[in-house]
Order: C-alpha cells, then sequence, then structure tokens
C-alpha cells in the first residue's frame, strides 16, 4: 500500500529524514516509536505533503502512484489521513461544515457526487455517538476552546468520516486520559481490516496495550534503526532508548 | 473661501446656481432658503481634502475632477431591486435620489409615521424646518449634502412601539445616474421604549459612474432600540459616502452593521453620541475590495455620560488591487466614568498588491474607564489552510472557508435572520468571483 523509500527530508535547510524506508501492505498496523527530535512528525508531514517539508531524495509511493507529485488534498482524496499531533483551531468555521465541506471534496476527487445532507447528518451523528462526543459539539467552531483530549476525539471524529485507507496517526495519544485513550483507541481498532492500515507514531507504549501493532519501529536520527514485533514496544518501555543502544535527542 | 486643507467646492457651486432652484421642493421659500445656506456654509469650507487627518485614506478630489452633476428629476425607469424577498413589511426606494413611489410599499402602523422627506417638508413644514435646525457638526459635506438633497425619508415611531417587522431602505440607479450626484438624506427618531430595525441597501449597475451621498441623522430614546444593516453594493465606478449621526439616550442601544463591497472609493461615516447614562452602541462591519476599490470607514465614538458601553468590530479583506482603511476614534468625556469602549479591526490579505489601513485614537479625559482597542494585518493563516486541505479541500475550497469565516464572524450574532444569510451569500459571491480569476 505504502512504500517509502530512502526518504531524505530537509525543514528549513536542516536536515530530519536521512533515508527512511517504510512498507506498509494493506491490512498492517504499524507502530514508529522514538526519541523527540527523532523526525516522526516530519515523516508524517512528509506523507501528507506539508509544505515546507522539502523531498530532496527517495520516493514515496501509494497504491502505485507517487505521492510526492499530488498536492495534500489529493493524497487525501487518494484515502490517506493525518491525524494531527496538534489539531488547529479554525475560529469561524463550525464542525459540521467544515466536515461537510471535506467529505464532498473528497468524493468529487472520486468523481462521486455530493452526500445527501439528510445522509451526512445521519452518518455524522452516529460517528459522533460512536465516539462519544456531544452532537453539540459539532455545531462548534472547529477545535476552538477543546480541550486537548477533546480535538483527538475529534481527529477520530473527521478519521471515521472520511473513511481513509491508511490513516497517519500522529502521537494521537497524546494529552489523553485513561478514557479519552480507550474511547480513541476503539475508534482507531475499528478502522482495522483486511483493505486499511494504520501507522501510529507515539512517544508512549501506552495506546500500543490497546492498539496492539503487527511492527514496530524504532525511528532515530532520520532513520529506522530497528523493526519488530509488538514486543519491541515493550522492551523499549522497560529498558528505554538508550537500553536498545539508541541516543535520545540523537537529531 | 475654501479652507486650509480643503478641495474647492466651486463645482458644486456653478451647479447648485444652475439647478439648485429645480431641486424637489425647492418652491418652498423654506427649503430655497435652507439650500442657499447650507451651500454657503459648505463653500466656506469646500470638499475635505486629502491633507485631513480623518480623510487621509479617502481623496474627494475625484469629486473635482469627473462629472457629478445634479439631477432634478429622474425617469425611475428600471434597476427594481429587490434584495430581501423573504423580508415583509415596508419598504421604500430611492431611484437616482429620488422617492420612487411607484415600487415602494408603506405600511401604516399605529405610532409610527414613515414617509418620504419630500413629502414631510411639504405637508409638515413646520417642524420639517425643526429637523433641519438641529446641530451642526461642522462637516462641510453634511451642508452640501442639505444644499442639493433630493430626496429621502422621516421615520417617527413614538413611545413604547414596536415596528411590526424591519423596514427596507432601497437607494438604486439607472441610466440616468451617469455622471450624476445622488443625494438624500433621512432622520429617525425613536421615542422612549420604542423598537425599529432598518435594511438599507445600496445599489448600482457597473457600467454607471455616479456619487452617492447618503446621509443619516438619528435619535434613540430612553430604552430604545434602533438597528440598521447596510449593504453597499454600487456600481465599480461610483464613488459612496454615508454618514450616519446618532444620539443614544439613557440606556438606549443603537447597532450598526454594515458590508462594503462595491464601488470604487467608499466611505462610511458613523458617529454616535452617547448621551445617557448606561447608553450602549455596537458597530459591526466587513470590507471586502480588490481591483481598484477603496474602503474607509471612519467612526467617531462620544461618550459623553457615566457607565455607557461601545463594542466595534470591523474586519476588512483586501485582494489584488484592493485598498481599505478604518478609523476608529473614540472620545470619552471627563463625566462618562465607568465607561467600556471596545474596539476591534481585523485585516486579511490576500494579495501583496493590497493595502489594509488601521488607525485607533482614543482620547479619555475620564480616569475610571476601560478602553481597549487592536488592529491587524495578515495573510491566511498557514496551518489553518494546511489543516483544510489535508482533509481533502483544495487550495481554493480550503481559502474561501476561512475568508468566509473571517467575515461571518462579524455577522454571527445578528437575529435577524435574512439579513444574517444575505451578508454571508454576498461575502461568498465576492470571494468565488475571486477564485474564479
Amino acid at each position: 500500500m505504502l512504500e517509502i523509500k530512502n526518504l531524505h527530508v530537509e525543514v528549513g535547510g536542516q536536515k530530519i529524514l536521512k533515508g527512511l524506508n517504510l512498507t506498509i501492505n494493506d491490512g498492517e498496523v504499524h507502530a514508529i516509536m522514538g526519541p523527540n527530535g527523532a523526525g516522526k512528525s516530519t515523516l508524517s508531514y512528509a506523507i501528507c505533503g506539508k509544505p515546507g517539508y522539502e523531498i530532496t531524495d527517495g520516493s514515496v509511493t501509494f497504491k502505485g502512484k507517487n505521492f510526492l507529485e499530488l498536492e495534500a488534498s489529493e493524497r487525501a482524496g487518494e484515502g490517506v489521513f493525518l491525524g494531527f499531533q496538534y489539531p488547529v483551531e479554525i475560529p469561524g468555521v463550525s464542525n459540521i461544515n467544515f466536515l461537510r465541506a471535506a467529505i464532498n471534496s473528497v468524493r468529487k476527487y472520486r468523481n462521486e457526487g455530493e452526500m445527501a445532507a439528510g445522509d451526512f447528518l445521519k452518518l455524522i451523528r452516529s460517528k459522533a455517538a460512536e465516539l462519544e462526543m456531544d452532537p453539540e459539539m459539532l455545531k462548534r467552531a472547529v477545535n476552538v476552546g477543546f480541550s486537548g483530549g477533546e480535538k483527538k476525539r475529534n481527529e477520530m471524529v473527521q478519521m471515521s468520516m472520511l473513511d481513509p485507507i491508511l490513516a497517519v496517526l500522529d502521537e494521537t495519544d497524546s494529552g489523553l486520559d485513561i478514557d479519552a485513550l480507550r474511547i480513541v483507541a476503539d475508534g482507531i481498532n475499528r478502522m482495522r481490516c483486511p483493505e486499511k492500515s494504520i501507522l501510529v507514531i507515539t512517544h508512549y507504549q501506552r495506546l500500543l496495550d490497546y492498539v496492539v501493532p503487527d511492527f514496530v519501529h524504532v525511528l532515530a536520527n532520520g532513520k529506522i534503526v530497528k523493526s519488530g514485533d509488538k514486543t519491541l514496544a515493550i522492551r523499549l518501555e522497560k529498558e528505554g532508548y538508550a537500553g536498545l543502544g539508541i541516543e535520545e535527542n540523537a537529531a | 473661501m475654501t479652507a486650509k486643507n480643503h478641495l474647492d467646492g466651486l463645482k458644486f457651486k456653478a451647479q447648485f446656481d444652475l439647478w439648485g432652484g429645480s431641486l424637489p421642493r425647492s418652491e418652498l421659500a423654506w427649503v430655497n432658503m435652507l439650500r442657499q445656506e447650507a451651500m454657503a456654509k459648505f463653500l466656506q469650507f469646500g470638499l475635505p481634502g486629502p491633507k485631513m487627518e480623518a480623510w487621509k485614506y479617502t481623496n474627494l478630489g475625484q469629486l473635482n475632477s469627473g462629472n457629478f452633476d445634479l439631477l432634478t428629476s429622474s425617469d425611475r425607469a428600471g434597476n427594481e431591486t429587490a434584495p430581501f424577498e423573504s423580508l415583509d413589511g415596508s419598504k421604500i426606494v430611492f431611484t437616482d435620489g429620488f422617492y420612487n413611489k411607484a415600487t415602494s410599499t408603506i405600511e401604516s402602523q399605529k405610532g409610527v409615521k414613515f414617509l418620504s422627506l419630500n413629502d414631510y417638508m411639504k405637508d409638515y413644514p413646520e417642524a420639517a424646518q425643526k429637523l433641519f435646525n438641529k446641530k451642526d457638526d461642522g462637516s462641510s459635506l453634511q451642508n452640501l449634502n442639505t444644499a442639493i438633497m433630493t430626496g429621502g425619508y422621516v421615520l417617527f415611531v413614538d413611545e413604547n412601539t414596536k415596528l411590526a417587522g424591519p423596514i427596507q431602505i432601497i437607494h438604486n440607479t439607472t441610466t440616468s445616474s451617469e455622471n450624476k450626484s445622488i443625494t438624500t438624506k433621512c432622520f429617525i427618531d425613536l421615542q422612549d421604549n420604542s423598537f425599529a430595525q432598518m435594511v438599507e441597501t445600496f445599489i448600482g449597475s457597473d457600467e454607471h459612474n455616479y456619487w452617492r451621498h447618503h446621509v443619516t441623522e438619528a435619535i434613540v430614546g430612553k430604552n430604545a432600540v434602533l438597528e440598521i444593516y447596510q449593504i453597499q453594493q454600487e456600481s465599480k465606478k461610483a464613488i459612496h459616502t454615508a454618514d450616519t449621526h446618532v444620539d443614544v439616550d439613557q440606556r438606549a442601544n443603537f447597532k450598526h452593521y454594515s458590508l462594503n463591497l462595491g464601488g470604487k472609493i467608499s466611505r462610511t461615516e458613523i458617529k454616535p453620541t452617547l448621551t445617557g447614562l448606561q447608553s450602549n452602541v455596537d458597530l459591526r462591519g466587513a470590507f471586502l475590495g480588490r481591483n481598484g476599490n477603496s474602503h474607509d470607514v471612519f467612526t467617531h465614538m462620544k461618550h459623553m455620560f457615566p457607565e455607557g458601553t461601545s463594542d466595534q468590530i470591523y474586519r476588512g479583506v483586501l485582494d489584488k488591487g484592493g485598498k481599505s482603511s478604518f478609523q476608529g476614534k473614540v472620545y470619552v468625556a471627563k463625566d462618562a466614568q465607568l465607561t467600556n469602549a471596545d474596539q476591534s479591526n481585523k485585516n486579511l490579505i490576500l494579495d501583496r498588491n493590497a493595502e489594509a489601513n488601521s488607525k485607533p485614537e482614543l482620547l479619555i479625559y475620564a480616569d475610571d474607564v476601560k478602553c481597549s482597542h487592536g488592529a491587524t494585518v495578515g495573510e491566511l493563516d498557514a496551518e489553518a489552510l494546511y489543516y483544510l486541505k489535508s482533509r481533502g479541500l483544495d487550495q481554493n475550497a480550503a481559502k474561501a472557508l476561512l475568508v468566509e469565516a473571517f467575515v461571518a464572524e462579524v455577522f454571527e450574532d445578528i437575529k435577524l435572520e435574512p439579513v444574517r444569510l444575505k451578508y454571508l451569500e454576498l461575502a461568498l459571491n465576492w470571494l468565488s468571483e475571486e477564485t474564479k480569476e
């Protein structure tokens, strides 16, 4: 599904990713862990086309397409969703209008007609209920005045509405209390199926107790330095990066 | 005779000498006298010039370089715009500045007197003279307006009377407006505990070159509420100047909303005076400019009594070739203790070749007040833009959604739903014109 080869990324002239390789097949859940400054967020932005993240070498291929040629909006249209570490507040735009615009933009990209207003409302109410979000929050401006946990929950509502093929979740677990973590993890697990894949980027092993990954990778100094199964995350939690011979803040 | 930093007004004098006697109601001696005196006062100063601080961003010199002759009648044909199909009730139409009886609908209501200014001057001459005898704010344009006005209305609402519904005022134009001055004046007097909403649209066809000058003189009695909603969609060649003077009495509330999108040059002046304890004024507006549009909003809030509150929120969106200025003057008299005056002007620049100016001016003579002001000029938030794009919105759709939201916030507390929706619709249309380019 996603194939990243020898990816080099610079931000503001600074080399962040230095030859990263990663292959995610259909139906797989991958977790990327790593110390601060290793380039975890940079990887998610590079996959999802954020301006300012300059690809100096390497390739990103999604479903056989050269992803680096596509605009951020087109990548969403292809079925990739980015869960933000810090979801952006957008004053004046209600959640519900935002989601309607998003859904219809993605449908337009896929040459599908607009979703009927009634179907849309039905869908959003059921998704909000699944993720235990107060329906009143749908009327509020996107993320404005939301607590850290509410913002993350809102990301999950957006994800389940957009129904992506690949979800890239950047520290979705940060800022969540244990109840919210469980709800968000349920949301992620609901997406799991043989056709869809998930890339979870996290600092802690905690989320991986709920969303059990098929593969765990350690990202340090701009590269994947170690890969393994879920036991790698547990070892990391116990022994720390140093225990695995990885320097913190290597970047 | 022109005063310092003013431009001469001789061109208007020449026109007035030719046509002043043929203007509506000039046949009445007192009106003729009123016009003559006003013209003389105007000439003592002339037109406000760009060297005056208050007129730094709007150069009325174009009034002297172009043709803005007086119009003594209009055939009033065509261009019958009804901007609010969903609003019922009274509607008064001024075509080329003349009362258009055929397309106006004036519903009578007990306790409400609403009629054309020209009819009022004819039928109630003594009362009408008193209206004009009120204070002169020293602005030469007000005098010019009185000298050459061709129409307008008066609205009087008795104590404890609520208007049955909002009144629509439509200022439209026909081909007769080409190279003309279109001059209207209106008076609003709300007695204690009364309530009125006015929805006023200025609209012109894009081919026409004209100067429209509209003046509103209003009084809001104790505990009364006056809401004015203005929409400016003048011709792309037009010069538009609209002035509102209002006295707001004890615990009364005055609200003024405006959306400026048309005209080559627009100047919106609002001068509220808080003349009683705990009176309250809210001013809200948005101006959207591109391709040679210049919008200027000038407010002068005068707090004369204690415990008054005023709140001003203005937002500008400037695209390629657009220019704007917001000048917000707040005066708090020595006795106006416990005044609370807020002011905010945010501007969004969509292109390098756009200009937004913002100038707050606070003159505070009381020592126990809360006054705030804030002004920003900035571009669209790149993080927000990316967030929307990551959800599938393309560049244009993401931009439009953000700009729409920026404008919508100014109008979000409007309870008159058809008006709020109209504002949004017009702003969206403006945005889509832009994204088509």
